[in-house]
């Protein structure tokens, strides 16, 4: 059975053989072994709730409890931009107009910002090839909004996810080759891999200061404005349904959409609830919707997909799923439908 | 012989008909009736003004052919760029990009909207017939208004533009204003040239055109390669501006791009190498036969009244030295005997 839990020290080798497997285009896992190790102590100490709100990373693992072996990885990020600025692009709106000429020219524009300074973020979500079906994508990514459901006095008011931006199939993006290429001289993967070493804040030194008439950009480039990748389509379309939308900030380098979303507003937040746990041997017959069920220890955190819906504030587990959540016999659980109804 | 002086009453007839030869979009010289007659009227008042401050004046200057009295040209010169208006230019800027942690420093062109030139002196309108493009009196018709600036400094700034035609193809589309201008106008240059009549002192300038920098490595190759590049047209007073000390590197026009040319009153030739002389005894009358190698001087009286211009061809000018006029050129500028004259060597 597959199960999300906190991470753990001893999962440096599970989380490392997944970095291995990502490839290009994540920023935020690379197969580095000192950093991710920096990685999970932080983590540790996030769940252990040793080190201030503000400072934490929270970082889920997919497991497979029949062999151990580390299957997904995701992770929320307290607050992004208070040790080095965060930077998006925000569209903007200037309007240009003469009464005498009778001209009125509505113009878009890329603000740099740094407006999303302080919110919690989204972020380095894999999944393992040889698990991608049932639920397992739906259950490493939807975890962290049930966590949050759980601890909403632990995040800032506002949760944003990057997402990668449109690329052609040879991996060139036609807005970095339009726009960020001029200031920097280098390709893409190579600005990326400068901001996966937490160096973004110096490339967007580099970057147009003054704010930017999207109208001067080829067409290509303005087209893929908020556009992501094609295979982050399921990812966007998952987070939306989750209450998270597109306001007009992207990113600085390839105009992925950034989403957001006021924390009492995610679908987790307002439609969870706290049910009592009864256990049994037999299976429970009329096995209903598949739902996202999570305990409520921060620092032994763990979720599950059950296909028994809660019922009139109980849930019956199965002794394999009790002990899958580490809850005991009579304690609560938190559920949320895992799709939308 | 070809005379510079201001223009008349009587020029408006010719002016019109000189106007019909003007390229739109190349020449900003006046071609309506009306307008001509309000620059010929303002020229007037100009001169006959009692100023010691540039302000609204606005200098035309003809260029006569004294033999047959046909008008070959004509010239202007404003004394203060923006007195009706903010000019406003581009200006050439390099933003330094630095990041030092990354070793990575370059200089990113950027264009920004200014109001620099406001308060410069302005060359403008010039235009010559066809066939004295080339010809040293298109020459004279231009630096004759330097050579009343340098004889009546307190009429002007001390520093100088002007604003030349920039590239345009045939159907008059410029490729500068495709990149730019039209995104904020929403229509085609030379309508746009001609809503504003060629005017870079407008309010709806302000109104239209970016605030903010534009980054020349986001304007498409084309605009990019127009920008600061002179209109076929214009190459002749590109020419004779250069080689009078006008530099090209700091402006350039909002709408297609073209060059403008600037320059302090100090690093220009007619400034820095006029003499002030006087003209000698009439007994004396010159000898372009003689041995001495002869120079070419551009010659005008120092009076607020009757500007004059014309050229000289005369041995080696140094202080003090009396010039030697003939008869004819005595009466060009209506001058006699002790009379203080400038003069410029070519």
């Amino acid at each position: 059975m597959l199960v999300v839990r906190a991470i753990q020290k001893t999962d440096l080798d599970g989380l490392m053989y997944l970095a291995t497997q990502v490839g290009d285009g994540m920023t935020t896992l690379k197969p580095d072994t000192t950093m991710l190790a920096n990685r999970i102590d932080v983590a540790c100490k996030s769940f252990a709730e040793t080190i201030p709100p503000e400072q934490r990373d929270y970082l889920f693992v997919l497991e497979d409890t029949a062999n151990g072996r580390i299957a997904g990885v995701s992770a929320i990020k307290s607050a992004v931009g208070l040790e080095e600025p965060f930077y998006n692009y925000r569209i903007g709106t200037l309007v240009h107009s003469s009464k005498e000429l009778n001209v009125y020219s509505r113009m878009d524009t890329l603000y740099l910002s740094n407006d999303l300074t302080g919110c919690a973020e989204l972020c380095s979500l894999f999944l393992h090839p040889d698990y991608r079906n049932g639920y397992n994508g739906k259950l490493l990514s939807k975890c962290r909004f049930l966590f949050i459901a759980q601890f909403p006095h632990l995040f800032n008011e506002k949760l944003i996810a990057e997402l990668r931006g449109f690329q052609h199939p040879d991996g060139s993006s036609p807005f970095w080759d339009n726009l960020g290429r001029h200031f920097f001289k280098m390709d893409f993967d190579r600005a990326d891999d400068l901001s996966s070493l937490g160096k973004k804040s110096f490339i967007a030194e580099l970057m147009p200061r003054h704010p930017l008439y999207v109208a001067y950009l080829p067409k290509e480039a303005q087209e893929v404005i908020g556009v992501v990748h094609t295979a982050t389509q399921p990812a966007r379309h998952l987070l939306e349904q989750e209450g998270m939308y597109y306001e007009g900030f992207v990113d600085i380098f390839d105009a992925g959409p950034v989403l957001q979303a006021r924390v009492k507003d995610l679908r987790a937040v307002r439609d969870s609830e706290l049910v009592q746990v009864s256990v049994s041997d037999t299976p429970v017959q009329g096995a209903t919707a598949p739902t996202l069920v999570a305990n409520t220890s921060i620092h032994n955190y763990r979720i599950i997909v059950s296909e028994i819906a809660s019922e009139h504030g109980a849930i019956v587990l199965t002794k394999e799923q009790a002990s899958a959540l580490q809850c005991p016999a009579n304690g609560q659980v938190r559920v949320v439908p895992l799709n939308i109804a | 012989m070809f005379i510079v002086r201001p223009v008349e009453a009587r020029d408006i007839a010719p002016l019109t008909e000189l106007a019909s030869g003007l390229t739109q979009g190349v020449h900003t010289m006046a071609r309506t009736p009306a307008a001509i007659e309000r620059a010929v009227e303002q020229s007037i008042r100009s001169f006959a003004s009692q100023t010691d401050v540039a302000g609204e004046e606005s200098y035309l200057f003809v260029l006569e052919n004294s033999d047959d009295h046909n008008l070959i040209g004509s010239a202007a010169i404003a004394a203060m760029a923006g007195s009706k208006g903010t000019f406003f230019s581009f200006r050439n800027d390099v933003i330094q990009q630095v990041s030092r942690d990354l070793n990575i420093s370059h200089s990113v062109h950027a264009l920004t909207l200014c109001a620099d030139l406001t308060s410069y002196s302005q060359l403008l309108s010039f235009f010559v017939r066809r066939g004295h493009h080339s010809r040293p009196e298109a020459s004279l018709l231009s630096r004759a208004r330097l050579l009343y600036a340098a004889c009546m400094p307190g009429r002007f700034a001390d520093n100088f533009f002007v604003s030349l035609a920039g590239h345009t193809d045939a159907n008059g589309r410029s490729p500068f204003w495709e990149a730019l201008g039209r995104k904020f106008f929403q229509m085609d240059f030379l309508q746009a040239e001609s809503l504003v009549h060629g005017a870079r002192n407008r309010n709806l300038i302000v109104e239209l055109m970016p605030h903010y920098p534009v980054y020349v490595p986001l304007l498409n190759g084309e605009a990019q390669a127009s920008m600061g590049q002179v209109h076929q047209e214009s190459e002749v007073p590109f020419q004779i501006l250069s080689k009078e000390g006008f530099a090209a590197d700091d402006f350039i026009d909002i709408f297609d791009g073209g060059p403008i040319l600037e320059a302090n009153k100090n690093a220009l030739h007619t400034f820095k190498n006029a003499l002030k002389l006087q003209v000698g005894a009439s007994s004396s009358d010159p000898d372009p036969g003689s041995a001495q190698a002869l120079v070419t001087y551009m010659i005008a009286p120092v009076r607020e009244t009757e500007f004059r211009v014309i050229s000289l061809q005369s041995a080696v000018l140094g202080p003090g030295q009396p010039v030697l006029l003939s008869e004819q050129q005595r009466r060009a500028l209506n001058v006699a005997t002790g009379d203080t004259i400038m003069c410029v060597p070519w």
